[in-house]
């Protein structure tokens, strides 16, 4: 009898599918890795498990008992107990007293503190490892321990069903094996466990079975072994074994002149490092690709380039160092990104966002870099005066790049920007980036975890994983040095 | 719990000023006690639900009219009025926060607002028995006495800040900050948001509905300007604020501050609200955690950095 | 017949200058996300400012002045209590709203009580740039109240084309859409910031100047007309300048109409009972995007 269990669950946001008739069920005692990219869905799988989203269509069962469509508290005191990625203190109360909300029942009479209740919230915190904390505040605290005070959390929730997102992200080798101990602990109590992750290697040791999805959609599910190696779930992940790329004479010798230099660049968000050291090169007129899964890095490394949050270490552009420059001057300077969720004018037109890419050149300029864009992209031309919230997702991709190009970059930074999209949009993305690299003197600097995508423009390829530079090298290298890692 | 002792030894000291103070020290301070619960209320809505209520005269105008009116239209005796008037501003406050409660952001805070504007129609409107503008008077007042008036004032404000400061640190009270804090957290543990908020509102309407009942027995008479006017309602969030959010006592402490130190300027005739004004404004701007959240956060750095 | 001539008149002008006050208010949490409850205060020191040089310098002199005194006002709140608050590191993200609120409601109780020490509570009356009575399809107007109504549309009408058909006012309306993506942009927030604050202080100069002369200038008025403002800009929708106009047209005629036809003293009670009803049902408001 599976303590939970979905069915046909679907959820839309608008015109977009999210999730689109999943079905799955956890057992007692086991532990399931839903796994898929930024974008698959396993995030709204999760939250539609738990009530912070209502499904559109569906069902939900724990421990038998049809919860889907019910507010996220009441599900909660089904059993259901939700460890977020991103940790949520209170910042206000001890660890202590944290942990002793979760054991609260939801009563309005209780006015007044009882032992028996403190002393069980302490011995929860031991055994998270939490013990010597536990009458510090959070702000105090590392992110290991605050992560250990979400597990601690759900424990105390006594939940026949956790689900845990993204557990190891941020986290060095022995807190991973420390956390794959605390979540193995709820499989021999006897509880379900979903695990989700964008990395099924991460997660093998520790799941039973693992199910990949993709755009909304299951793909397979099986051990994780079977997963790995199953043929849909490589090309989906990392392209087909054979990579082609087209023909080209190589762009930048590796000695040329570094257009942007990045050393030692470390980025902390609160608790969580989220850069760690990074350094790469650029070189002019060069595609350089950074490629790494979600939470590896890569829009934090870009925001730091882009002036758009505080970092250790030297960036330099065109000679000159970027530091203590606003994200409007960076902008101005030449280095134009065209980040990951796009960021349109949603209630404007598409000719009013492209416009206002090009404010700052003089009218014929202007209609210039306008016409050359709607070469490029002429399905924009045609969509001109219709307003960019309702275009396809494809089509607002393509509207992002070229706001970006109306700019004239030097540098062009580019993340993500085959997110989500259909296989037939990224061969026109694909296409663009083709004419922009050989006709014009942009460099670009690509962020992707999609390296079907990014292999076939890169001069060069760096690997970021877990906020560091784990590899760098020729395309060509790729495939045999770094590859497996990716899955 | 050395909050608690400090203040009921400051509550000691006070009972004795009644014997070496004047009459109109006693007076001004049991006005400045009553406005003490008015933000001690405002303070367990606003720090531990964390819902802004710029319209708190709403909740003190029912319980004043509430029970101002039971005395002079039905006669009732002073008690069973300001237990009719309490009753008065805990059902307006269900009635304003059931659909209330549903708005985010500004719009909540808004909502407030108008209720105390439509009070304020309405006490116009219904002027026959109101007095409208001017106001009425009542047939009876606690006491006429400065000392017996003053006392009770400060019997009620320790008692209320008593109950609040006990409910604040209460499991209850753990629940209403996780809830006012971080609703999708409180969410996921089990909580009921809408309903812990709600408890909430109808425990600040309590206290501000009696308090604003035992007022207007002292005053002995009830009008819109005293109870009702947004400016009232203004000094209410300000008093609070001034004192340090989220502290309770602080509240009580930000409304004597303000009452006094009116008093204090009023030989400045015109510009003594100017002056207190900008005396709140400075303290916004520089001491945003309050008089006594400013000395709490000094004395326990160990705990770590302020949120 | 000729009292409802007379209702839409008097309705068109008093409407007309409800929505130049509520225009700038909306732009300013558009834009800037800030609701500026010192609103009524910087009218009050326009029309103040307008009625005491014209009666020195005439009633020109007057207005200019008042117009200037009203931009230096919305200065003064940006610069001392509105940007400082936004920057300090002592409030938490999520409080700075309130702050922002309560500061700027002090420093309109500032205003207020200055106003009142240096000229007294009791109304003045700035007078009328043009006087005399036009005579309109039978209903007598004043033809300041015609004016009135003709610089609010024309300011009304300068400001939509400033936003719709200029490339500074696209990005306006941009960073009220979303201030990170134009910072990608090139564009530094803290210019966009002052311009708004620039077009506020104009706006609310040019209606407290002709509310002077419109209704008399009091400091008592202050705090009702930031209350007025207030609510025609939830009505329509916060941040939405098409929304407040149309607001504008409903409260000033729901007024008009209810001082006519029932007692100018109720005059306020169909409107707030509007509000209500459109907070509960709609909160965003009637055009409001958010």
């Amino acid at each position: 009898m599976s303590l939970l269990r979905v069915e046909g669950l679907t959820k839309r946001y608008g015109g977009l599918v999210a999730v689109r008739d999943m079905s799955f069920s956890v057992g007692p005692g086991e532990i399931l890795g839903l796994i898929g990219p930024n974008g698959s869905g396993k995030s709204t799988c999760m939250k539609l498990v738990m009530g912070i989203e209502r499904p559109n269509g569906g069902e939900v069962f724990i421990d038998g008992v049809p919860v889907a469509g019910q507010a996220a508290h009441r599900i909660a005191r089904h059993g259901v107990g939700l460890v977020f990625q991103h940790s949520r203190p209170l910042h206000r109360q001890t660890v202590l007293e944290n942990i002793l909300l979760a054991l609260l029942p939801d009563s309005l009479l209780r006015l007044v503190g009882q032992r028996g209740l403190r002393d069980r919230a302490a011995a929860i915190a031991e055994r998270c490892g939490l013990g010597a904390v536990l009458h510090r505040r959070p702000g105090t605290l590392p992110f290991a321990d605050l992560r250990r005070m979400e597990l601690a959390k759900a424990i105390a929730r006594d939940p026949k069903v956790v689900l845990v997102d993204e557990p190891f992200a941020g986290l060095t080798a022995a807190e991973v094996a420390d956390f794959s101990a605390l979540i193995a602990g709820f499989r021999a109590e006897g509880r379900a466990v979903l695990l989700v992750d964008h990395n099924v290697k991460g997660v093998s040791a520790l799941v039973d079975r693992v199910l990949a999805m993709y755009l909304g959609e299951r793909v397979t599910e099986g051990s994780a072994a079977e997963v790995m190696a199953h043929p849909r779930v490589r090309e989906v992940y990392l392209g087909s074994g054979t990579m082609t790329r087209a023909a080209r004479a190589p762009r930048a010798a590796a000695d040329a002149a570094p257009l942007l230099t990045v050393e030692d660049v470390s980025v902390l968000y609160g608790k969580a490092q989220a850069l760690d050291r990074v350094s790469l090169r650029v070189p002019e007129g060069a595609c350089v690709s950074v490629v790494g899964l979600n939470g590896a890095g890569k829009t934090t490394l870009f925001n730091a380039i882009s002036g758009l949050v505080p970092y250790a270490g030297r960036i330099s552009f065109a000679g000159e160092s970027l530091a203590g420059r606003t994200a409007g001057q960076v902008a101005r300077t030449g280095v134009v990104q065209c980040p990951e969720s796009r960021e349109l004018f949603g209630d404007m037109s598409v000719r009013e966002n492209l416009d206002l890419g090009g404010a700052r050149l003089p009218a014929p300029e202007r209609a210039r870099q306008l016409a050359w864009l709607f070469d490029l992209f002429p399905i924009l031309k045609a969509r001109q005066p219709q307003r960019a919230a309702t275009l396809s997702g494809g089509e607002q991709q393509m509207l992002a790049i070229a706001r970006a190009l109306m700019m004239r970059p030097r540098l062009l930074i580019l993340d993500e920007p085959t997110l989500g999209l259909a296989p037939v949009i990224l061969e026109q993305i694909s296409r663009a980036l083709e004419v922009l690299r050989t006709t014009t003197p942009i460099t670009v600097l690509l962020g992707e975890q999609n390296v079907t995508f990014a292999l076939p423009h890169a001069d060069w390829v760096y690997v970021l994983e877990h906020a560091r530079i784990v590899w760098e090298g020729p395309p060509e290298r790729f495939a045999e040095e770094a590859g497996d890692g990716l899955l | 719990m050395r909050i608690v002792l400090a203040c009921l030894v400051v509550l000691v000291l006070l009972s004795g000023l009644p014997f070496v103070a004047s009459a109109y020290v006693l007076g001004l301070l049991t006005l400045a006690y009553y406005f003490g619960v008015f933000a001690m209320s405002w303070d367990l809505l606003f720090g531990f639900a964390g819902e802004v209520n710029f319209g708190p005269t709403f909740l003190i105008g029912l319980g004043a009219y509430g029970a101002g009116l039971l005395n002079s239209q039905a006669g009732w005796p002073v008690p069973a009025c300001v237990a009719g008037g309490a009753v008065v501003a805990v059902l307006g406050g269900v009635l304003l926060a059931l659909p209330a409660l549903r708005l985010r952001g500004p719009y909540f805070g808004l909502v407030t607002l108008v209720a105390v504007l439509l009070l304020t129609q309405a006490v116009t409107i219904g002027s026959h028995w109101t007095g409208g503008e001017i106001g009425m008077s009542l047939p009876d007042v606690l006491s006429i006495d400065d000392s017996t008036n003053y006392w009770t004032a400060l019997a009620f404000m320790g008692v209320s800040g008593l109950c609040l400061l006990l409910l604040s640190r209460s499991p209850v009270g753990l629940i209403l900050q996780a809830c006012g804090q971080d609703p999708v957290e409180a969410a996921s543990l089990g909580f009921n948001v809408s309903k812990h908020k709600l408890a909430a509102f109808c425990v600040s309407a309590l206290f501000s509905g009696l308090s604003g009942a035992m007022l207007v027995f002292y005053f002995g008479t009830v009008s819109p300007g005293t109870v009702i006017d947004v400016a009232v309602g203004v000094q209410v969030i300000i008093a609070a604020v001034l004192g340090g959010r989220r502290t309770i006592i602080g509240a009580a402490i930000g409304a004597v501050f303000l009452i006094v130190a009116g008093e204090l300027l009023r030989p400045l005739g015109q510009l003594s609200t100017f002056v207190v004004s900008a005396i709140a404004l400075a303290v916004i701007l520089f001491f945003p955690d309050g008089l006594l959240g400013y000395l709490l956060h000094r004395t326990s750095r160990a705990d770590g950095p302020p949120p | 017949m000729t009292l409802a001539l007379q209702i839409l008149i008097d309705g068109f002008a008093i409407s007309a200058l409800y929505a130049l006050g509520a225009t700038g208010f909306t732009l300013m949490f558009g834009v800037s996300g800030v609701l500026n409850l010192a609103h009524g205060g910087t009218m009050l020191v326009s029309a103040v400012v307008a009625w005491w040089v014209a009666n020195q310098a005439g009633a020109y002199g007057g207005a200019l002045a008042g117009l200037a005194a009203g931009l230096a006002c919305a200065f003064v709140t940006y610069g001392l209590i509105v940007r400082p608050i936004q920057r300090s590191r002592a409030i938490p993200q999520e409080e700075k709203e309130i702050f922002v609120l309560t500061g700027t409601l002090l420093w309109g109780i500032m205003i207020q009580e200055a106003v009142a020490f240096f000229a007294t509570t009791s109304p003045h009356t700035v007078r009328p740039l043009i006087a005399g009575v036009i005579n309109l399809a039978g209903v007598r107007t004043p033809t300041n109240e015609l004016l009135t109504a003709a610089i609010c549309w024309a300011a009304i009408g300068v400001l939509w084309l400033l936003i719709n058909r200029t490339q500074t006012g696209k990005a306006l309306l941009a960073a009220s859409i979303n201030p990170r993506a134009l910072t990608l942009l090139g564009y530094e927030l803290s210019r966009i910031h002052l311009l708004v604050w620039t077009i506020y202080g104009v706006l609310a100069g040019v209606a407290g100047v002709l509310l002077g002369a419109f209704l008399g200038v009091s400091s008592d008025n202050a705090g009702t007309l930031t209350a007025s403002a207030f609510s025609i800009v939830v009505l329509g929708g916060l941040g939405s300048v098409s929304g407040s106009l149309v607001a504008a047209y409903a409260v000033g005629y729901l007024e008009t109409l209810t001082a006519y036809l029932v007692s100018p003293s109720l005059r306020t009670i169909p409107s707030l009972l509007l509000l209500v009803a459109v907070v509960y049902m709609r909160p965003q408001g009637l055009l409001g995007r958010r």
